[in-house]
């Protein structure tokens, strides 16, 4: 078992496209780091920097310690003592179940009889015992990621990496692996990184949550914090949906652009502060729905859409050509229905980040 | 398109389905007569002559022929020329396809057009040009005599016969091993890495045993092309009495040595025919336990030769250039030359050859033959092609497997036992010393080919394709036709030009059923051969060779 450590990293493509920029990332020992982002944002390049198969440019990458790349070597991944499991479980259609799960034992070099016993022991973990001899063709893919894991963990490595290891299940399926992953790799103290474009599954699994977008690190949290305080609303849209409006924040509040959208002073969470331009983001809890008797018809959006949730439906109400996404308990509201949108907490931005990159257009669908 | 649609087919069958889209199999309609009709032509085409040879070979009582001297010879030679010259092919095409697709060796996009020239060349204009590189007469083998004595290599004989032949058959090698190897999903060589396997116990570990299949394939593949090649025994292996089955075949029709040559043959036509039957059912028995490899996410970033870069890469592009420009130059040479040995220099090249070559009677009429011949057997294998491969692959049927692989059925089976059933068969329907002979022969060789490039592309499309013109109110033809059929003639008009450039340069088919006033350019420039006119024999063989590159330039385009 060992930490993590990006200093710096930075991977640009041979075409010159930049795959990561200035990356640095600790991941301690024992810790079950999420990595999420939108697609294309750098997630399976970071593993794949991670596990070997891609080179670092620059900056320096540790694995317990010890240099793995440094900018112009990079430790082959079969010399980095990793656990891998694919999206698709890669199991090896030539051999055995047990002779997939023993082959890292084999190339090793542990003794024959060790192997035996170790291979039963990880099958058992995973809830395999005794498959040792069937052919993979004839498991479900459910078995076949596990026999994946064990195979990971077979010749305990120093870190779990998992590539979307559950995306390929089936939901029923996918959320019983997730509750033994975490189990079991919370008592085997493994430092785990899991890629993952699923955010549900990220902030329930994860110690901590890396959001990636663009080959950078955006924030690196606990599941709670990056709910709550979200570290710019870039993040707030993508972990929660947030609604982003460009504007600007004086003493009295905030005022959009182009939109009659206003949020007084008080509304406005303390952090991160300040005035000026930036973005205001608006989490769909923080949303309200009321009724549009006596409101200013400026204030009244029209329902677009209305899906059922277990403890909140989810709505989307068109407000003045910007969709608003909102989570609303007690009655949904039904499509086509005049609503006041009110916010009842907000959070603004000043536009560093948006001076960087533009983050909504003026009369841009946010949802 | 839409009003014709509404009127066109809406026969009994043609109106919607009330429950389910697969329903009116079996009822009569319009894919029903298709079916029926294609079951005809390859009865008529594929299933007859070989029924014949069996038929003839068996009721003749000949089998105790084949235990003749002549006849044992010739089959232990064809038997291991062709074993051997397949392990080699499958040995150079797997460590070529696994150095080009996998590593980062230098120029692999220019190496691996290299490596597959040789398809485009006719296996007895490799002959021919090999002659000019390493025969008795050529430069390196007179320089190494007057050095030492004696000749260095003479291509002449059993071992230059399977040289050609691993030459030959490694690009077919490389062509089906580099297919499977893109099918690997590179997830499992990275989940050997991450277990600590270094690149080159991927490759033994996982790799190699993943292309088996596919090697065996290769081997079926080549083996059975080569048991029964004309070209190269004939004009590399008989100056050394080096004799195959094929070329004792040849020898039997033509100087009537035995009596009742056409029994005699067909008997050798039965052996040759139960071997490729046995080659066959060992690669379906093989193909059993294949297994299912899911698409890969990730491309593979090929393996890194580190030190060996250079040196591998020298080595590879020395021996693959060695093997397929040296002997294009010696063609050249020679065709430029005015006879075998005159020293090669500005003053001595000519185009007289060239011009003699081409302005002879025999050479012309052998052009227009070809032409025409392989020109109908491109169009109508192209049409029998595509109505069957779509058939097979975009409707379902239990006799679908059954269709499919008669039509493939050739592709397994020697040119010379084809031309030996249209041989068999030609008095009997009144084709006996017509051309038409020929072009049966080709139709039934060649439109696998056809079938096998169709298939492939339309296997990838989903068959809700067909369901959603059903639903949109097709009937089953004509969403067969609209549908299916439309999807498929790109890579059907991609086969027909295939079949035309390897019709054009055939040798096996055309000398065998050669008759007076139907001789072909294969068979022009082989008697030119024969006959010792070694220059006018390259000077055709280059032009075959340039119209070759031509045409697979312009098939490839088609494709993309």
């Amino acid at each position: 078992m060992s930490s993590v450590s990006f200093s710096a990293v930075g991977l640009v493509y041979p075409g010159g496209a930049p795959g990561l920029t200035d990356i640095d990332l600790e991941i301690a020992d024992g810790e079950f780091l999420a990595l999420v982002g939108p697609s294309g944002s750098g997630k399976t390049t970071l593993l794949r920097t991670l596990a070997g198969f891609l080179a670092p440019t620059s900056g320096t990458l540790r694995i317990g310690g010890q240099v793995v790349a440094d900018g112009t070597r990079s430790t082959p991944p079969e010399d980095r003592r990793l656990g891998m499991v694919f999206q698709q479980h890669a199991i090896w259609p030539h051999w055995s179940v047990g002779r997939n799960v023993e082959y890292p034992l084999r190339l090793a070099g542990t003794a024959r009889r060790e192997r035996t016993a170790r291979v039963r022991e990880v099958l058992d973990l995973v809830g395999l015992g005794g498959l040792e001899a069937r052919n993979p063709a004839t498991l479900s893919g459910g078995q076949r990621q596990r026999v994946a894991l064990a195979r990971a963990l077979a010749a305990r490595p120093r870190l779990l990496l998992l590539d979307e290891a559950l995306s390929a299940l089936d939901e029923p399926l996918r959320d019983r692996l997730r509750l033994e992953l975490r189990a079991l790799t919370a008592s085997m103290g493994l430092t785990v990184l899991h890629v993952t474009h699923d955010r549900a599954e990220a902030l329930a699994l994860a110690d901590r949550v890396a959001v990636l977008d663009g080959g950078r690190l955006q924030q690196v949290d606990a599941p709670e914090a990056l709910v709550r305080r979200p570290a710019s609303a870039l993040v707030a849209r993508f972990l929660s949906d947030a609604t982003v409006l460009p504007g600007t924040r004086d003493g009295a509040g905030f005022t959009a652009d182009g939109h009659p959208c206003r949020v007084p002073a008080q509304a406005l969470s303390d952090e991160p502060g300040g005035t000026g331009r930036g973005s205001l983001a608006v989490l769909p809890d923080d949303v309200e729905l009321l009724s549009p008797a006596g409101a200013d018809r400026s204030q009244v959006g029209i329902v677009a859409s209305s899906l059922f949730g277990r403890d909140a439906s989810d709505v989307v109400v068109t407000w003045h050509g910007l969709d608003v996404r909102c989570r609303t308990r007690g009655p949904r509201p039904s499509v086509g229905e005049a609503v006041r949108v009110g916010v009842r907490r907000a959070v603004f931005y000043l536009d560093v980040a948006a001076a960087r990159q533009p983050v909504a257009p003026a009369t841009g669908v946010l949802a | 398109m839409s009003s014709s649609a509404d009127t066109l087919v809406r026969g009994p069958a043609g109106g919607r389905a009330p429950h389910g889209l697969d329903t009116g199999r079996g009822r009569p309609d319009g894919v029903l007569g298709l079916r029926l009709a294609l079951w005809l032509v390859c009865a008529g085409v594929v299933l007859l002559p070989l029924a014949v040879i069996v038929a003839l070979g068996l009721s003749a009582d000949r089998l105790q022929l084949l235990l003749q001297g002549d006849v044992l010879e010739a089959g232990r030679n064809s038997l291991v020329s062709a074993l051997v010259s397949a392990a080699g092919a499958v040995a150079v095409g797997t460590a070529l396809a696994l150095l080009v697709e996998r590593t980062d060796l230098r120029g692999r996009g220019a190496l691996r057009l290299l490596a597959l020239s040789p398809l485009l060349v006719p296996p007895f204009v490799g002959a021919i040009a090999w002659i000019g590189l390493a025969g008795p007469a050529s430069t390196v083998n007179r320089a190494w005599t007057e050095a030492t004595g004696g000749p260095l290599w003479v291509v002449y004989g059993g071992d230059g016969v399977v040289f050609l032949l691993v030459v030959h058959g490694f690009p077919v090698a490389y062509l089906v091993v580099a297919a499977a190897l893109r099918r690997i999903p590179s997830d499992l060589e990275q989940a050997a890495r991450t277990s600590g396997a270094g690149p080159w116990r991927t490759v033994r570990d996982v790799t190699l045993p993943l292309l088996r299949p596919a090697a065996l394939s290769a081997f079926t593949l080549v083996a059975i092309s080569n048991l029964a090649d004309f070209g190269i025994p004939s004009i590399v292996g008989l100056p050394e009495g080096y004799v195959t089955l094929s070329t004792l075949v040849y020898r039997y029709l033509q100087s009537g040595t035995v009596d009742a040559p056409l029994e005699v043959v067909a008997t050798i036509g039965m052996v040759l025919l139960a071997l490729a039957v046995l080659g066959v059912l060992l690669d379906v028995v093989a193909g059993r336990s294949r297994w299912e490899l899911e698409a890969s996410a990730t491309a593979s970033a090929p393996v890194s030769l580190g030190r060996a870069r250079a040196l591998a890469s020298t080595v590879t592009w020395v021996l693959v250039a060695g093997v397929t420009l040296l002997p294009l130059w010696a063609l050249a040479t020679q065709a430029l030359l005015p006879a075998p040995g005159v020293p090669l220099t500005w003053d001595n090249l000519t185009l007289d050859s060239l011009t003699r070559a081409l302005t002879a009677p025999t050479t012309v009429t052998g052009l227009q033959n070809s032409l025409w011949l392989s020109l109908l057997a491109g169009v109508v294998c192209a049409a029998v092609g595509l109505a069957i491969a779509t058939l097979v692959t975009r409707t379902r049927s239990r006799d679908n497997g059954a269709l499919r692989a008669v039509a493939m059925l050739p592709q397994a089976i020697p040119g010379l036992v084809i031309a030996v059933g249209w041989l068999v068969l030609a008095p009997r329907i009144g084709l006996f010393n017509t051309p038409w002979l020929i072009l049966a022969a080709y139709v039934t060789a060649f439109v696998a080919l056809v079938v096998q490039t169709v298939s492939a592309p339309l296997r990838a499309t989903p068959l809700t394709a067909e369901e959603a013109a059903r639903v949109a109110g097709a009937s089953r033809l004509r969403a067969f036709v609209d549908v299916s059929a439309r999807m498929a003639l790109p890579a059907a008009t991609t086969g027909g030009v295939l079949v035309v450039l390897t019709a054009v340069r055939e040798l096996t088919i055309s000398a065998l059923l050669l008759s007076p006033g139907s001789q072909t350019l294969g068979v022009a420039i082989f008697n030119l051969q024969q006959a010792g006119a070694y220059n006018a024999a390259s000077a055709l063989s280059l032009l075959v060779t340039i119209v070759g590159l031509a045409g697979a330039r312009l098939a490839a385009r088609q494709a993309a």
